[in-house]
């Protein structure tokens, strides 16, 4: 079987906008938990955030492309970011690449792909509307009883004025839907081979990069860019995370110290946003054009909880299995795992059967457990996304980083205070999503 | 030795009905299940007609069972079809005494569903409660009062693409890999062949795949209006969406689900399961032309098509019938005609091709899976669909579109294209199954 190795990261985060500044903020244990300042959140009873700082999408996107940005979601704009970071992390030299260096490589470190044998899948959310933008365009055509009117908005009493709906922009409907991360991120950087868009929320960029994956295993590309982005620092995404009982409404005051991950003092996780793509590739591929290698893909498991919103089961069992699949997809067993990188959501029920699972499928094992949650919150669709990046980082670099915020690990998980240097083999990265998909992902140290 | 993936069950909740043998006739008898929209006010909308599937309750054991509170339209639809596909599969039901034969971690769910409606009442009065005039812009910390107070929790988790699948696995205890994907309107082709990979790779041993979708909701009407993307002939539903004729104008929003099982042959075989049809070839691309328009040489629509037919080891003389993507808009029929041409060369004139979209309408994510029953049905009847509202030939699309009236023909293999918003184009070949 064709053997995946992941050979470039690119990951926005809260800690900022490259795979260096993640791994610069979980080495230095940093949260990046801040009051929410994208909008106001005065009437939520959590107004803090995970934000990403500030950045010029245009930036980022080759010159004959910049109009498209107009017609970006804020979650399109972030993969687009995550994307750039990688493929030049990976020294591809892509179309947008290629452009940016005036239409040649830059030097023989990179790598002209050839566009039919690369691939695209990024895992997205729900993408909201924006509100001013909506609501501008609804506001002529409010009914009397303060809904919106289908007779205004679809037709204007006035022909020389346009009507409610033909004050939103012609493409309005392509900024939101799921499909347009990979769609702009595919054009950007000419990937014609497979391309999809898993939207299984938290769950989503384990299962994409998996999926992406097998289409490699199977030869259908030598090269795919993986991962998800979202941004959940959206108003609709702040109520539906409240009507949920998913937030903490306790660390308004101290916003770092807020998100617990994994920790008993845990009451609730924190909105955020970001995402990452990573570079995966066949590894006689990367090989013979030189790459540089983070982590082989080693394993692969995917499960259902299917309790529907109900959350895990207490005993976290069906993540065991999805965990269990993913070792012996990876032809290894639990003893030679030394790290595990749970989604962490910071929510006690959820921590609390996570905890459970590691702890059912590594029995006396007590391989490190870091929950990345703590300093960044949970950025929906990019979170696992984040994970893999970091497990990917933490291979190459030989590295564990400290856990934020967990200075009281729930009963039986070997949480490292400190960051510190260790001989790590496998990573196993581990989440079930809200609705119940469980991704389980074994990243191998290659050597 | 990969596994070979065969379908045992089928089911559908549609524009023209909810039974496989009832929509299968009127799909060949040439009947629309296009009508004018009773399922908002869209008389002042540009587009007032649309396929709905019409008079739907949900079964009343869904409806009671206390586990399915809040679904949206589509996550009913899924789980209706996902019963009848269940149910023709001869698979046991959890909880009921043979079920015990079934490992819940060997079956799978794997669809291509889109996001539901916007609570709408709720959203609108929220959000032009709160609105500024003066300044246009939001008043944010009202609307975080009015949201609050008036949001329901359940009913806006619903609107999550992956709750049709979430329900689905709840509903069977399917707890093997549970995915879904959302690549437009490629999405449920996508989510059948992907599954099929999983089968073939030993990941699972059956799943529970297709698609369900509505956008027939204000918003949704008003994005693919602003698109211009459907047809605006509200002087004549029925007569509305003409793929391939040269008067077409547009496509005309449906709704529904498809569901089919997919099974590795020896589980199949094993448990003495009737076999509908096999799934031989899977082919994806991505055009990475533009956000718009279909790459106008139908690229990467003939990388999906050649690759299907790589994937399954045939010549294009193999394929008996073309299940098109053919929306009814004057850029995809021609692309996809154009493709077709470019990847079977002369062979193309030969080979029926037919859109049930001309009476089904356009599923969205849920297209596919209609389109893949439909595949299975003519395989098992020798028949295929018309289709329908074809009168004025269009030099750019001259091929055999199997026009106003259902064909009966040797169909052995079909092939079924799906090409999404956004560039991503999928292709499934399926066979008649023979053993051995």
């Amino acid at each position: 079987m064709r053997r995946v190795v992941i050979t470039g990261v690119g990951a926005v985060s809260p800690h900022g906008l490259t795979s260096a500044d993640l791994w610069r903020g979980l080495t230095e244990m940093r949260s990046s938990i801040a009051p929410l300042s994208a909008f106001d959140p005065a009437t939520f009873p959590s107004r803090i955030a995970g934000q990403v700082p500030a950045f010029k999408t245009l930036d980022y996107v080759p010159k004959s492309y910049r109009k498209a940005t107009k017609i970006m979601a804020r979650d399109i704009e972030l993969a687009v970011l995550a994307a750039d970071g990688a493929v030049r992390d990976a020294h591809l030299a892509t179309r947008g690449v290629m452009e940016s260096f005036g239409g040649k490589k830059p030097d023989d470190s990179w790598f002209e792909v050839d566009s039919r044998r690369i691939g695209c899948n990024i895992g997205a959310g729900l993408i909201c509307a924006d509100l001013n933008e909506l609501t501008s365009a609804m506001a002529p055509a409010k009914g009397d009883d303060g809904s919106l009117s289908l007779r205004k908005w679809g037709k204007s009493d006035d022909p020389s004025k346009p009507s409610g709906m033909d004050q939103l922009t012609p493409l309005w409907l392509l900024k939101y839907l799921p499909n347009m991360l990979a769609c702009h991120v595919s054009i950007i950087h000419d990937t014609q081979g497979p391309s999809n868009t898993i939207t299984c929320q938290q769950a989503s960029a384990g299962l994409a990069l998996a999926e992406a994956c097998r289409t490699i295993q199977r030869g259908q590309a030598d090269i795919a860019l993986v991962g998800g982005c979202e941004s959940m620092v959206h108003p609709m995404g702040l109520m539906r995370w409240t009507l949920l009982h998913r937030l903490t409404t306790t660390g308004n005051d101290q916003p770092s110290r807020a998100c617990r991950a994994m920790d008993q003092t845990a009451d609730g996780t924190v909105i955020a946003e970001g995402g990452s793509v990573l570079i995966i590739e066949e590894l006689q591929h990367a090989l013979a054009r030189g790459g540089k290698i983070y982590a082989e893909v080693a394993g692969l498991g995917a499960t259902s909880s299917a309790r529907g919103i109900g959350g895990p089961d207490p005993a976290g069992e069906a993540m065991a299995v999805a965990m269990r699949k993913s070792l012996k997809d990876a032809g290894t067993d639990p003893r030679d795992v030394q790290l595990v990188v749970p989604a962490g959501y910071g929510i006690p029920r959820d921590d609390q059967a996570e905890a459970s699972a590691i702890k059912s499928v590594f029995a006396s094992q007590h391989p490190e457990v870091v929950a990345i949650r703590g300093g960044l919150g949970d950025a929906g669709a990019g979170s696992q996304a984040l994970d893999l990046a970091a497990a990917a980082m933490a291979l190459h670099y030989q590295s564990v980083p400290g856990a934020v915020n967990c200075t009281t690990p729930l009963a039986g998980l070997n949480v490292p205070q400190q960051t510190h240097a260790a001989a790590l083999k496998h990573v196993l990265v581990s989440t079930g999503s809200i609705a119940g998909q469980n991704s389980a992902i074994v990243l191998r140290r290659y050597v | 030795m990969k596994n070979r993936v065969v379908i045992t069950g089928i089911g559908w909740v549609t524009p023209l009905g909810r039974t496989i043998d009832g929509v299968w006739a009127k799909l060949l008898a040439g009947e629309s299940g296009i009508a004018p929209t009773k399922l908002f006010d869209a008389r002042f909308f540009p587009t007032q007609f649309a396929a709905e599937v019409k008079d739907y309750q949900l079964p009343e054991h869904l409806r009671t069972s206390g586990k399915h509170e809040e679904i949206s339209r589509a996550t009913g639809f899924a789980l209706d079809a996902a019963h009848q596909a269940w149910r023709m599969a001869g698979l046991p039901m959890p909880g009921s005494p043979a079920s015990a034969a079934v490992d819940p971690y060997s079956v799978g769910v794997y669809l291509g569903s889109g996001d539901a409606a916007l609570d709408f009442d709720n959203f609108t009065r929220a959000a032009l409660g709160s609105w500024d005039s003066e300044k246009r812009s939001m008043n944010m910390p009202e609307w975080g009062r009015r949201a609050l107070g008036s949001f329901n929790a359940l009913r806006e988790i619903e609107q999550e693409p992956a709750m049709p699948i979430s329900h689905v696995s709840m509903e069977f205890d399917a707890r093997g890999p549970a995915m879904n994907c959302l690549t437009a309107c490629a999405a449920s082709t996508q989510a059948l062949g992907e599954a099929a990979e999983l089968i073939r790779r030993g990941d699972a041993e059956v799943i529970i795949s297709g698609g369900a979708h509505s956008m027939i909701h204000p918003f949704g009407v008003t994005g693919f209006n602003r698109l211009t993307a459907l047809s605006t002939f509200n002087e004549d539903p029925k007569r509305s969406c003409r793929p391939f004729d040269a008067t077409r104008s547009g496509f005309v929003i449906g709704e529904g689900s498809g569901v089919l099982i997919l099974e590795s042959l020896d589980h199949a075989t094993a448990r003495g399961a009737k076999i509908l049809a096999e799934v031989v070839g899977y082919g994806s691309s991505a055009d990475a032309y533009r956000v718009t328009d279909q790459h106008p040489e139908g690229r990467g629509a003939i990388v999906a098509i050649e690759s299907a037919l790589r994937d399954a080891g045939m010549q294009t003389s193999d394929i008996d019938y073309i299940n098109a993507h053919g929306t009814g808009t004057k850029e995809n029929d021609s692309t996809e005609t154009f493709a077709i041409k470019g990847v079977f060369k002369e062979h193309a004139k030969n080979v029926p091709i037919s859109s049930i979209k001309s009476m089904m309408g356009h599923l969205i994510a849920a297209a596919g899976a209609v389109e893949a029953i439909t595949c299975v049905l003519c395989i098992r009847d020798q028949m295929i669909p018309p289709t329908a509202n074809y009168s004025v030939p269009d030099p750019e699309c001259d091929l055999d579109y199997v026009p106003n009236s259902a064909r009966k023909t040797k169909v052995d293999v079909a092939m079924s294209n799906s090409f999404g918003f956004g560039g991503q184009n999928d292709t499934l070949i399926l066979r008649k199954f023979v053993p051995g």
